[in-house]
């Protein structure tokens, strides 16, 4: 087992550890004492609104910010003990990946392979097959991509490092939904082969789908971490979106229930939020009453829900308070 | 085009140990050297170089009239010796520091301007051996093209004849050692040349704009060489970056003399060493990012 030899070889128990980081950009707090641990081989999911501290916390890890406050570890070593040497097996990219656009991508990836040393260069064409870029494509100039190509060109880039560790900020950005089904299988397979992925995604049913456990932050803050079941169980309850044949016999038979919330939905329909076994419950009740179930769908899954909650005041107030003068996208 | 997920394990497996990186600075120079042999502008200045002087030759060869107002014009005529000379004197104290700034003005705004600083600051390599190596890279381009110009002015000017030249103090200089006069004028041009390369070089990392470091650079060495024409104290005019860039009109006189050579070799280590250890200051705690 990749994973179980991986644990054995570090003796490791987290590959990332921050402790109490916290990143001012003049007068904006971009990171507010985060704390984070993610173990070896772990696929961790970092959401949060736009603002909310992703990008930065991403980029700490890969010392492009320098926290103002706090500690920051990978595979048990800081910067200030490892030196140059802390990025070893570490890659990814953090926002759009950017390349040089007067080299192609073939060239690109040279110099990056230059950078690594080593046999990195042997490995270039293999990657750019691996993504997708192999041949034409390989030799256009880079300022000609299109975002999803520059986003393989990133993943491609990250493969040449060869990494126990791979941070991904919102790496199906502009990929198609092909691309986007390919990742996913990608970093599930390197996970089940002890590579520890941190991913941050707008994309909830990413998250869910690949993630062991996610990091919820809102304002610069950690407000809600732990595994995914975790959070789950302590989420709200899922909100479904039903159709039936008498949506308004329906919401009277809803109404004297304490454990099923249910309203009508502007776009028709009703939104009822309820946990699983008391929706179960409920359609059989509307079934009983002779009203058919025409449509039922999770609109809004547990995790949903509760990142919707977490993070519903920092969105309140950035929708209500722009800030005049501050950087238009809080995280760098 | 599909991305092959069920053949990524072979990276993971492979990882064993933590790589050590090698010769930091030198690879990160290998790298830049590599970048600035794929851009078209280095690659137009080159070749400039190479046939520039020829084409002045051809130039001057249409003129019947000298250019008497730079030292040694008025012998273009008569004396290959004198054109390398001419060049020199007419363009030294803007085109050289036009030729560096090109790049050194460039070399790290650039990834500002790419966004790319993110892309290679995450492959194991210290912000110390970037700066280092792009520096190296800077002064090497500047070094290279000194030696390009070295080499194509004098074979251009000496493709008509190797005549013996009029020194600057009137004195005939034989062929062969006006050839290392030659040589030795242009390299005495080298300590100003790296210190306007590494004020490009300051001007390019504090900005993060190339349009700074390069036009500023150009800017700063046209208004060097106004400020000398004005009636300067002695000392003001030895701290200037420009002046020893006329340290050669020494050499050319009997007796030879070297002390604005060597005071040149003083102020441009001081602008060198200046401009070099603000840049790096500057350089060393940026936030690299959209927030920066």
């Amino acid at each position: 087992m990749p994973l179980l030899r991986f644990v054995v070889v570090t003796g490791l128990t987290s590959a990332v550890e921050v402790r109490g980081i916290t990143k001012w950009f003049g007068e904006t707090t971009a990171l507010d004492a985060v704390d984070l641990t993610v173990g070896p081989g772990e696929v961790h999911g970092l959401l949060g609104p736009n603002g909310a501290g992703k990008t930065t916390l991403l980029s700490a890890m890969f010392g492009l910010v320098l926290p103002d406050e706090g500690t920051l570890r990978l595979f048990g070593r800081s910067r200030a003990e490892a030196g140059a040497a802390w990025l070893d097996g570490v890659a990814g990219f953090v926002e759009t990946p950017r390349f040089y656009p007067y080299l192609n991508g073939r060239r690109n990836l040279a110099v990056l392979a230059g950078l690594d040393g080593e046999d990195a260069a042997s490995l270039i064409d293999d990657a750019l097959e691996r993504v997708g870029l192999a041949g034409p494509a390989a030799r256009r100039k880079v300022r000609g991509y299109s975002l999803g190509m520059r986003q393989r060109l990133g993943l491609a880039a990250a493969m040449l490092r060869r990494p126990r560790l791979l941070i991904l900020d919102e790496p199906a950005n502009g990929m198609d939904p092909v691309g986007i089904r390919d990742l996913r299988a990608a970093l599930r397979r390197a996970a089940r082969d002890g590579v520890t992925v941190i991913l941050s995604s707008h994309d909830m049913a990413q998250i869910e789908e690949i993630c062991d456990s996610a990091t919820i932050l809102s304002a610069g803050r950690v407000v809600a971490a732990g595994r995914l079941d975790a959070l789950r169980a302590a989420a709200p309850d899922p909100v479904w979106r039903m159709r039936t044949s008498d949506d308004t016999k329906a919401l009277a038979i809803a109404a004297p229930l304490d454990t099923v919330k249910a309203a009508s939905h502007d776009g028709g329909g009703m939104v009822v939020h309820a946990a699983q076994d008391e929706m179960d419950g409920y359609v059989l009740s509307l079934a009983a009453a002779g009203i058919a179930v025409r449509g039922l769908e999770l609109d809004r899954t547990p995790l949903e829900a509760l990142f919707f909650q977490l993070t519903a005041a920092q969105t309140a107030k950035a929708a209500k308070l722009p800030e005049p003068g501050a950087p238009a996208e809080v995280t760098p | 085009m599909s991305l092959a997920a069920d053949r990524w394990p072979a990276y993971a497996e492979r990882e064993a140990a933590v790589r050590k990186p090698a010769g930091g600075t030198l690879v990160v120079w290998r790298v830049e050297l590599m970048k600035l042999a794929g851009k078209i502008l280095v690659r137009g200045m080159t070749v400039l170089a190479v046939i520039g002087p020829f084409m002045v030759v051809e130039f001057l060869n249409l003129q019947s009239a000298t250019p008497g107002d730079t030292p040694f014009g008025q012998w273009v005529h008569t004396s290959g010796f004198a054109i390398p000379m001419t060049i020199l004197g007419f363009g030294a104290q803007w085109i050289l520091p036009a030729i560096t700034a090109v790049v050194a003005g460039d070399i790290y705004s650039a990834d500002d301007h790419f966004g790319t600083w993110k892309t290679i600051l995450t492959r194991s390599r210290s912000r110390g051996e970037l700066f280092a190596g792009k520096f190296l890279a800077a002064v090497t381009f500047a070094v290279f093209m000194l030696l390009l110009l070295t080499v194509t002015d004098l074979i251009a000017g000496l493709l008509p004849g190797r005549e013996p030249v009029v020194g600057l103090g009137g004195q005939l200089v034989p062929a062969g050692h006006a050839t290392w006069l030659v040589l030795a004028s242009y390299l005495s041009d080298l300590p100003p040349l790296l210190g306007f390369t590494a004020l490009a070089v300051l001007l390019s990392v504090a900005s993060r704009n190339s349009v700074v470091g390069i036009g500023g650079t150009v800017a700063i060495a046209v208004l060097f060489q106004i400020v000398t024409l004005a009636n300067m104290p002695e000392w003001g005019q030895q701290a200037l970056l420009s002046t020893p860039f006329m340290a050669w009109h020494g050499f050319w006189t009997a007796p030879a003399f070297y002390g604005p050579f060597l005071w040149g070799l003083v102020t441009c280590g001081a602008w060198f060493a200046v401009c070099g250890l603000a840049a790096w200051l500057v350089f060393r705690r940026r936030t690299i990012g959209a927030a920066s």
